[in-house]
């Protein structure tokens, strides 16, 4: 018996420390990117020995209510990801996150990183998380269709107004713009705000402005003017990527990453062109949306010897490369490989400009609004008349006013 | 009866029959006519399912496909990008081993509430049974904070334990109906010969309460198989998921994934479920005829 | 020795207060067996459904710190922002109108279909065929239909062949259109099932009620409404009642179908639930939805109980 009670011990101990051969989890919500992050497991495995095993979620409320629930009973994941912004700052008020001013001194003194890569992940002056995605939003437009009507790339907003005339009097439609899945509906509302009034986009996240302002108006009445100009594509469709690669519309505004997709879809890389879509006021200061997806580590993940190497990896030039090879996303490490065409043309037009970066309307909204919001300028999308507008507004302002009243 | 051949107006039945026969098969038109609206949805899918992703980008939607090869690739595509493998493994098993034992344990407890003779027989029948008349959504929250403090969230035995307690209360009613019906003479003969409660229930009532059980077990594999809420609340990781909920990734955010197989999957995921329907159709329907009772 | 003293012991010594006691012990003995065979079931009833039901009241009257934990007491708080949000409103009405609905409609084309089928030889080859939609899951169901109503789908398409230009409606993206069409979508789901309850009721009549009418001279719409109709009556309520639940929880189909559409969260209750719990991790005030959904179902059940034990009465 007793020997049997030995080898039992035995065996367990064994197949116990085979599972702990050098495994470290990330867990996420972005399963369309699965296979990428495998790659760069496998990368990370043959490099420090520590394989990074991608552990996704179906869907980003599931998600957000397993985080959270983990934390709330202090058995938070070494490491994961989460947004920026507002959700960003819950998730560091909660304590169970690591501080990363040392992981980031390193990267930022190495050259590879600049410090406005930083900055959007910093709370109360320090930097809380990595990136896993730095994606600026674009307009991508169909080279080939410009070249053919005889429009060059639009660098002011009277430019970029013509440039749509001109695609529609030629009988196609400028821009492509959908519902789908039910987030899209703050894409152009914030690509206009920011064009029209910046000094009022950050108030609207933090209660300052409100959703029935006259800049809210004047957005709403610009972009309604373009549906009644027949510029938009069916917002209806469920094929956003598809309309575009069919021709559906000459002009995308969309993150960086959609670029993978549509050369998925078919599109040629070189026929996909870039600029930042131009501000109203050629007076204002260049600016640029931003999307991080930051990767996060729990105070018992700092102390935790693989998921520090398993960090480092994925942040250093050779993981960056892996990563923006497999996905087409860039994490701001400027010392690797850019990962398409796209980005470098980003990257070199933010530098000409020095443009300064917005956080994304998704991430700077308080996180109870962001759902009843959106989907309140997805009711717009889909009758984009101003009747519709001014109740649209109201009815984010009623939500607005009431957040902030309760807090 | 002796019927007088001469007051029988052969004309007026001829003319009868030939009516009711034109009736039957006008009535066949109709229900073909009908049959065929019913299945147009799936006019759809047959004709998307044997689109590959070019194809399908590039003509119109309703356009017939070109071919039916393509089939294979958006299976294969289908599988891989759902996880469906895992997923019809882990529906099987939930399914399986939750509908059995749900059943099993429904069964005893049918037992003791009918044939044992026991204080408050009602009670402890409305008490079981309670637990089908809230609506699910009274458990999600409940469940998903208990079940990550236990430590059973995303895990195989957690999903089995819920799905077998949730398929306890309908099949108890289901069973109790049943053996309340049951004579009791073969039990009190083998009482009387000196057999204890157990050997009473396995030798005795179970064997003649299998049709309904199996009619039982129908019902509830299938709600187990066909569950998606349960599975994205309380098992959400790709190990333990289940297929219906693996259909769900399709409809990710960021995904380039078209009709062609997002409908297939839909369809390999249907699929056990209609087999299982076909070979044991009669068992379905009398399963139904029990709840008559 | 009194009457009563020498009555106690005459049945002393025949031994009824043992005989008694033993049936007592007997009756507990029972009471031990009885839970054994009941346990497992009791078990897990209790601990995974009723067990969470009683914290979902509990957790209602809470405020919910998200990160934190459970909060303090909040009284009605809960309930009180519930009356207050429009999207509330919205699903209370939207699940008002599925409950009807889900009534309704399947009930009454599955007792077309059933009445139709009836007595029609090779009937067997139509039954399989109305049934086989409730084979499949919901949330296929709901992906099939996604694309039978989307703007450049089946319906258009079919409706475009009676019309001179296209017909581009997106049935599940506006406010008027988005509940019908998943209702629609419900009813081909549901009406197999009912229709094969309701031959299954039919066939249960006596035929002699019949004949004898028959004889005396009803034509078929007298006998349908004196006869058929009230002998059914007790599997109508059956079927009643589960059209009732099934169309209160139906979630996965507004899942998969409404996901386009902007309102997605006032489509139905236990949708709105969802989402503030799971979306928002507002689970204080989701508990609160889901204890309203809760009172609304077990009223709309007992209602049934009652109108069954009439009917009952009324049968016999």
């Amino acid at each position: 018996m007793k020997k049997l009670l030995a080898g039992l011990a035995m065996t367990t101990l064994l197949a116990g420390s085979a599972a702990w051969a050098d495994e470290v989890q990330l867990f996420h919500d972005k399963g369309f990117w699965s296979e990428q992050l495998q790659t760069v497991g496998e990368a990370s495995l043959q490099e420090t020995g520590v394989k990074i095993v991608e552990t996704p979620y179906a869907n980003a409320e599931q998600y957000k209510a397993f985080i959270q629930a983990s934390i709330a009973s202090g058995e938070t994941p070494n490491l994961f990801t989460w947004w920026t912004g507002e959700p960003f700052n819950e998730l560091v008020s909660t304590g169970q996150i690591a501080p990363l001013g040392d992981v980031w001194k390193e990267m930022v003194a190495s050259g590879n990183y600049g410090e406005s890569a930083k900055e959007l992940f910093v709370v109360d002056g320090e930097p809380y998380a990595v990136p896993l995605v730095l994606a600026r939003w674009v307009v991508m437009y169909d080279k080939p269709l410009f070249e053919e009507l005889g429009i060059s790339e639009p660098k002011t907003w009277e430019e970029f107004i013509a440039a749509a005339e001109t695609i529609k009097a030629a009988g196609k439609t400028p821009f492509v713009a959908t519902v789908q899945d039910g987030w899209r509906g703050f894409i152009w509302f914030q690509e206009l705000m920011l064009r029209m009034h910046p000094e009022a986009y950050n108030g609207l996240n933090d209660g300052s402005v409100a959703y029935n302002s006259d800049e809210v108006r004047e957005v709403f009445k610009t972009w309604s003017d373009m549906y009644a100009k027949g510029w938009f594509s069916d917002p209806r469709s469920t094929e956003e990527v598809n309309d575009f690669a069919r021709g559906n519309g000459a002009m995308y505004l969309i993150g960086e990453w959609a670029f993978g997709l549509l050369t998925a879809a078919g599109v040629s890389a070189d026929d996909i062109g870039v600029f930042i879509m131009p501000n109203i006021d050629g007076t204002d200061p260049s600016a640029v949306i931003v999307e991080g997806a930051p990767m996060v580590v729990s105070t018992a993940g700092i102390k935790d010897e693989n998921t520090m190497k398993a960090l480092e990896y994925f942040v250093s030039v050779n993981g960056a490369n892996v990563w923006g090879e497999a996905s087409g996303n860039y994490i701001g490490n400027d010392a690797a490989k850019a990962p398409n065409a796209v980005v470098s043309k980003v990257n070199g037009d933010i530098a000409a400009s020095n443009a300064g970066s917005y956080l994304r309307w998704w991430e700077a909204v308080p996180p109870d609004l962001q759902g009843e919001l959106v989907a309140e300028m997805n009711r717009f999308m889909l009758d984009p008349t101003m009747e519709t507008a001014e109740d649209v507004m109201a009815k984010m302002q009623t939500l607005n006013a009431a957040y902030w009243a309760d807090q | 009866m002796a019927v007088d051949l001469n007051t029988l107006d052969f004309d007026e039945i001829a003319r009868k029959e030939a009516a009711r026969h034109r009736g039957r098969r006008w009535k066949v038109a109709v229900a073909l006519l009908f049959s065929l609206v019913w299945v147009v949805p799936f006019y759809f899918l047959a004709i998307s399912i044997f689109k590959s992703s070019t194809e399908y980008a590039s003509n119109p939607p309703l356009s017939l496909p070109a071919g039916l090869s393509p089939i294979a690739e958006n299976a294969q595509r289908a599988w891989e990008l759902g996880n469906m493998g895992q997923s019809m493994l882990n529906s099987g098993f939930y399914g399986t081993l939750g509908a059995a034992l749900a059943v099993f344990f429904a069964a005893m407890a049918a037992f003791a509430i009918t044939r044992i003779d026991l204080p408050w027989k009602n009670g402890w029948f409305m008490l079981i049974f309670a637990g089908t008349v809230f609506p699910f959504q009274m458990y999600l929250i409940p469940l998903f904070f208990g079940y990550q403090k236990l430590g059973l969230l995303n895990s195989h035995l957690g999903m089995l334990l819920f799905y077998t307690a949730i398929c306890v209360p309908f099949p108890t009613l289901v069973l109790r109906n049943f053996m309340s019906g049951l004579s009791r003479e073969m039990d009190e003969a083998a009482r009387m010969d000196g057999a204890g409660e157990f050997t009473v229930f396995f030798r005795v009532v179970l064997p003649n309460t299998v049709g309904p059980m199996i009619a039982v077990f129908l019902l509830q594999f299938t709600w187990i198989w066909n569950d998606m809420l349960f599975s994205t609340v309380l098992g959400n990781r790709l190990e333990t998921r289940s297929i219906m909920n693996a259909l769900l990734i399709f409809q990710g955010s960021y995904s380039s994934i078209g009709p062609n197989i997002v409908l297939t999957a839909a369809l390999i995921a249907s699929v056990p479920s209609l087999i299982l329907f076909f070979l044991l159709r009669r068992h379905f329907m009398q399963g139904l005829q029990v709840q008559q009772a | 020795m009194d009457r009563a003293a020498q009555d106690t012991e005459l049945l002393n010594r025949i031994g009824l207060d043992q005989t008694l006691r033993r049936e007592r012990v007997r009756r507990r003995g029972q009471l031990g067996l009885g839970l054994l065979f009941m346990a497992p079931a009791l078990v897990l009833v209790t601990s995974l459904l009723l067990v969470p039901v009683g914290y979902n009241i509990w957790l209602s009257f809470t405020k919910w710190k998200k990160f934190k934990g459970f909060g303090e007491y909040a009284g009605w708080a809960n309930y009180e922002k519930m009356a207050s949000n429009p999207f509330f409103t919205d699903a209370l009405i939207n699940t008002a109108i599925w409950v009807v609905a889900s009534i309704v409609f399947p009930i009454a084309l599955g007792l077309i279909m059933a009445l139709f089928l009836r007595n029609m030889r090779g009937a067997e080859a139509f039954k399989n065929v109305v049934f086989i939609p409730r084979i499949l899951a919901p949330t296929a169901v709901g992906v099939l239909w996604f694309y039978v109503y989307a703007p450049d789908g089946l319906l258009n398409r079919g409706l475009s062949l009676f019309t001179t230009g296209d017909v581009e409606i997106g049935w599940l993206y506006q406010d008027n259109t988005v509940t019908p069409a998943i209702i629609a979508t419900f009813v081909w789901q549901t009406a197999g099932l009912v229709m094969v309850l309701l031959l299954l009721g039919l066939a249960a009549i006596p035929r002699d009620p019949v004949e004898a009418a028959h004889i005396d001279g009803a034509n078929k719409w007298q006998i349908f409404r004196f006869i058929t109709l009230p002998l059914l009556m007790p599997t109508l309520l059956m079927v009643t009642i589960l059209s009732v639940l099934a169309g209160f929880t139906v979630f996965d189909l507004l899942w998969v179908m409404g996901a386009n559409y902007p309102g997605q969260r006032s489509l139905a209750l236990a949708v709105f639930m969802y989402f503030e719990a799971f979306q928002k991790g507002s689970w204080a005030f989701g508990s609160a939805v889901a204890v309203v959904i809760g009172l609304v179902v077990l009223g709309v059940t007992w209602i049934q109980t009652l109108l069954q034990s009439r009917v009952d009465r009324m049968v016999r």
